[in-house]
């Protein structure tokens, strides 16, 4: 396969991720066990031998979920919800939901009456790090979290079964920021958009097979070499919750835009901080959890968010700070101005945008992501 | 009533004067130890209500949306960082912390507004942290927050540089337990049919119970009250004029419009006798085990529930109040509170055969409100609740 094709089939599972999942459970004979994105440990889910399974908000008609959820949850939940209820998620074994927001939080009750799945699990997040209780209770969360897939799975989860998983998981991370490195670099070979895709596509695919698919994909890219880049690459950080549509990538491109980081839940945030593999695993689960780069869901005393992410737009020599926001996330909206001051103290420029998943006024979205990008200086575009 | 709460506002800025430490607490969080600890609680939420009720919740809310503040956040959190971005404090200017504590059992709004709030002022942030709990307690649940406590009172100690007194804490927790007491069975007096008080009166005398519970203020103010109310009683003065139905009302008041839905109410004949809302202090301490016993307290109550332990706490109240429909109100503002009411109208409806209606508001913010759709659907409930 060349590096062309194998992109296609990341393509083809972001764009029917069921397709797939349904495919792996007859041929496993086993569950798939979806997780809302993306602060569920993995690692217990495919330990337990079951398929983890990131529910995203597929392109659908989200007034399906209006019976169930105001209109004012963000667009990813009622979208989410609008699948279960259309009966697109049945092939699901069970649903893992983080507590990451107050919506997220009373997702389960309304999920459980309307389309009931087998197994159905809330992941209760602590939402404070510094202080040692925090360590304590979620070690015990873990070990509930475990036991309950335990039981749905009729057998013990062996402690070398979850090392082995946490080191599956931790190559794919790692293969993953290769591959971001790589689309920094250059970005003519893998754009912002397909490297979004992969990691979309990676969350729902059998963890083995995105590996072994990694690796070639990195092969060929590696002999490729860096090309031309025409045009003046401008640096962009983008900064928000959830990415979508990534579409939006495109219009960056289009304005020669690169993305050289971020911070999302189904960008960075997903692919940084490993699983430690000389402790034992529920611990060093425990670990990866508190150390996690900072997010609106928690408050961390040491490394603010703020500061967080002026020091990786320097390092990573960011031109810009774009900030795409999901309308109505709320943790989102509450640390934006904070961010946004740190942004101008330090002479980074900065910008937000609201983002919604399905639906949005694409020709009014380009025109200010080109604006922006011509005030950093480049809009030429390839 | 008023005086009390000028009083202690008062005291706010006296607190400031002679140097005692302002801690911004939230309504559901374990104040006795504030007040243990010798500080002076103030309540950014109350401020926020205050705010919406004297219908200054937009004004105030501008000066954060300037900012870059969502009007779709919380407005009692946009009243208070409108407050903190205003220069002209339109209902007063808000008391500033000297420190910040926060539960959030309530909501995650809160705990960001908190976050918020002690960047701006410059002040240490404290967060009681409440993972939500199923249908049954939890142990895993009540030692974290038990630990916290821990946590919170070594924080204390760092900050006031006193050792914390757990027989000022005992003692104080003791007043908890007799205003929670008083409290409740002022609650109870609308069981009655017709009934003396009902959850409007609850809604103006509440402020007590949240702010001063744990203070011999708190005791005496409802004590007062229950006397007051049983003087109504003998003198069959009643909450509204011929009492025909008693309703249960979800959640939070619309505090601007708060007249006008008690006029429409009381022009059915009909007395909103319950919410969950104002029964939320009703706590009781046992005084031998105080950390463990807070932890229980506080995080067990519905706030920190699942869907169908709020179902099953609805149905309870609703029975014991012998109520005859219910009222939710799907609060902009109130993202846990409001999101699932849709299920819940339709499930409780099943079960109770009562009926019921859902309506869209905003508890502080107008611009969320308008009067012909709510009046359109309190209408046709009334006319169900009427021809049943």
């Amino acid at each position: 396969m060349n590096n062309k094709e194998i992109i296609e089939i990341f393509k083809g599972a972001a764009a029917r991720p069921d397709e797939q999942a349904e495919y792996w459970k007859k041929e496993q004979e086993s569950k798939v066990i979806g997780f809302m994105l993306t602060d569920v440990p993995e690692e217990l889910i495919h330990a337990a031998g079951f398929l983890p399974y990131a529910v995203n908000a597929e392109e659908g008609r989200l007034e399906f979920a209006d019976a169930h959820l105001q209109t004012w949850a963000c667009s990813f939940t009622r979208n989410c919800l609008a699948s279960a209820v259309q009966g697109k998620l049945s092939f699901l074994d069970g649903i893992v939901i983080p507590q990451t927001c107050d919506t997220t939080r009373m997702l389960m009750g309304i999920w459980k009456h309307t389309n009931p799945l087998p197994f159905m699990e809330n992941y209760r997040l602590p939402r404070q790090v510094d202080r040692p209780s925090a360590r304590e209770y979620l070690r015990g969360e873990l070990e509930r979290l475990k036991k309950s897939l335990e039981n749905f799975g009729g057998s013990e989860i062996k402690e070398a079964e979850l090392a082995a998983s946490i080191s599956l998981y931790n190559s794919n991370r790692g293969l993953m920021r290769q591959l971001y490195a790589m689309h920094v670099e250059n970005p003519q070979l893998l754009s912002g958009k397909e490297l979004f895709l992969i990691i979309k596509a990676a969350m729902v695919m059998p963890r083995e097979k995105v590996n072994s698919l990694l690796k070639q994909l990195l092969n060929h890219l590696k002999n490729k070499g860096v090309s031309h880049v025409k045009g003046n690459k401008i640096r962009l950080l983008i900064s928000g919750t959830l990415l979508e549509p990534l579409e939006l990538l495109d219009y960056i491109a289009e304005a020669g835009g690169v993305i050289v980081g971020d911070d999302f839940k189904n960008g960075s945030r997903y692919l940084e901080c490993d699983v430690s593999e000389d402790k034992e695993p529920l611990e060093a689960l425990v670990d990866r959890q508190v150390n996690r780069i900072p997010s609106a869901l928690f408050d961390p005393k040491k490394g603010l968010r703020k500061t967080y992410l002026v020091d990786l737009a320097r390092q990573k020599r960011a031109n810009g700070v774009l900030f795409l926001h999901l309308k109505f996330c709320e943790p989102e909206n509450y640390d934006y101005y904070d961010n946004m001051q740190a942004m101008e103290k330090y002479g980074i420029p900065a910008m937000r945008i609201e983002t919604a998943y399905g639906g949005l006024p694409q020709g009014q979205l380009q025109t200010r992501i080109y604006a922006f990008m011509e005030m950093l200086g480049g809009g030429d575009a390839d | 009533m008023k005086d009390l709460m000028a009083d202690y506002y008062k005291q706010g800025a006296e607190a400031k004067e002679k140097g005692i430490p302002v801690a911004w607490v939230t309504a559901v969080f374990p104040v006795e130890i504030i007040y243990a600890a010798g500080l002076f609680p103030f309540y950014p939420e109350n401020f926020g209500a205050v705010a919406s009720a004297r219908k200054m919740a937009d004004k105030l809310s501008s000066f954060a949306e300037a900012k870059g503040y969502a009007h779709d956040l919380c407005a009692y959190a946009r009243c208070g960082l409108g407050d903190a971005h205003s220069k002209e404090h339109p209902v007063g200017e808000i008391v500033k912390p000297d420190l910040l504590l926060c539960c959030n059992t309530q909501c995650g709004s809160l705990s960001k507004w908190f976050e918020v709030a002690a960047r701006f002022y410059e002040a240490p942030y404290f967060l009681l942290d409440a993972p939500q709990i199923g249908m049954e307690a939890d142990d895993l649940c009540k030692k974290y927050y038990t630990a916290q406590l821990k946590e919170l009172i070594a924080f204390l100690e760092s900050f006031t540089g006193k050792k914390f007194d757990y027989d000022r804490l005992r003692e104080v927790m003791a007043h908890a337990n007799e205003a929670c007491r008083l409290w409740n069975a002022i609650l109870e007096t609308a069981a009655l049919k017709p009934a003396p008080f009902g959850f409007f009166d609850a809604c103006f005398h509440m402020a007590p119970i949240v702010t001063w519970r744990g203070m011999p203020q708190a005791v005496n103010y409802y004590r007062t009250l229950q006397e007051e109310l049983q003087n109504r009683i003998q003198n069959n003065v009643y909450a509204i004029k011929d009492e025909r139905y008693k309703l249960y009302f979800d959640h939070i008041p619309l505090w601007p419009k708060l007249r006008w839905f008690s006029e429409i109410c009381a022009s059915h004949h009909a007395l909103v006798a319950v919410s969950q809302y104002t029964h939320s202090w009703a706590y009781s301490f046992d005084l031998e085990h105080p950390l463990e016993s807070l932890a229980e307290n506080y995080t067990e109550e519905f706030v920190n529930r699942v869907f169908d332990y709020r179902i099953q706490r609805k149905m309870q109240l609703m029975e014991r109040y012998n109520v005859d429909g219910f009222i939710l109100f799907s609060n902009r503002s109130c993202k846990p509170n409001a999101f699932g009411l849709y299920d819940k109208k339709n499930i409780i409806s099943s079960i109770t055969g009562l009926p019921g209606v859902v309506f869209e508001a905003d508890m502080s913010d107008l611009r969320f409100f308008s009067e012909a759709q709510v009046l359109a659907r309190l209408e046709s409930f009334f006319e169900q609740l009427e021809s049943a």
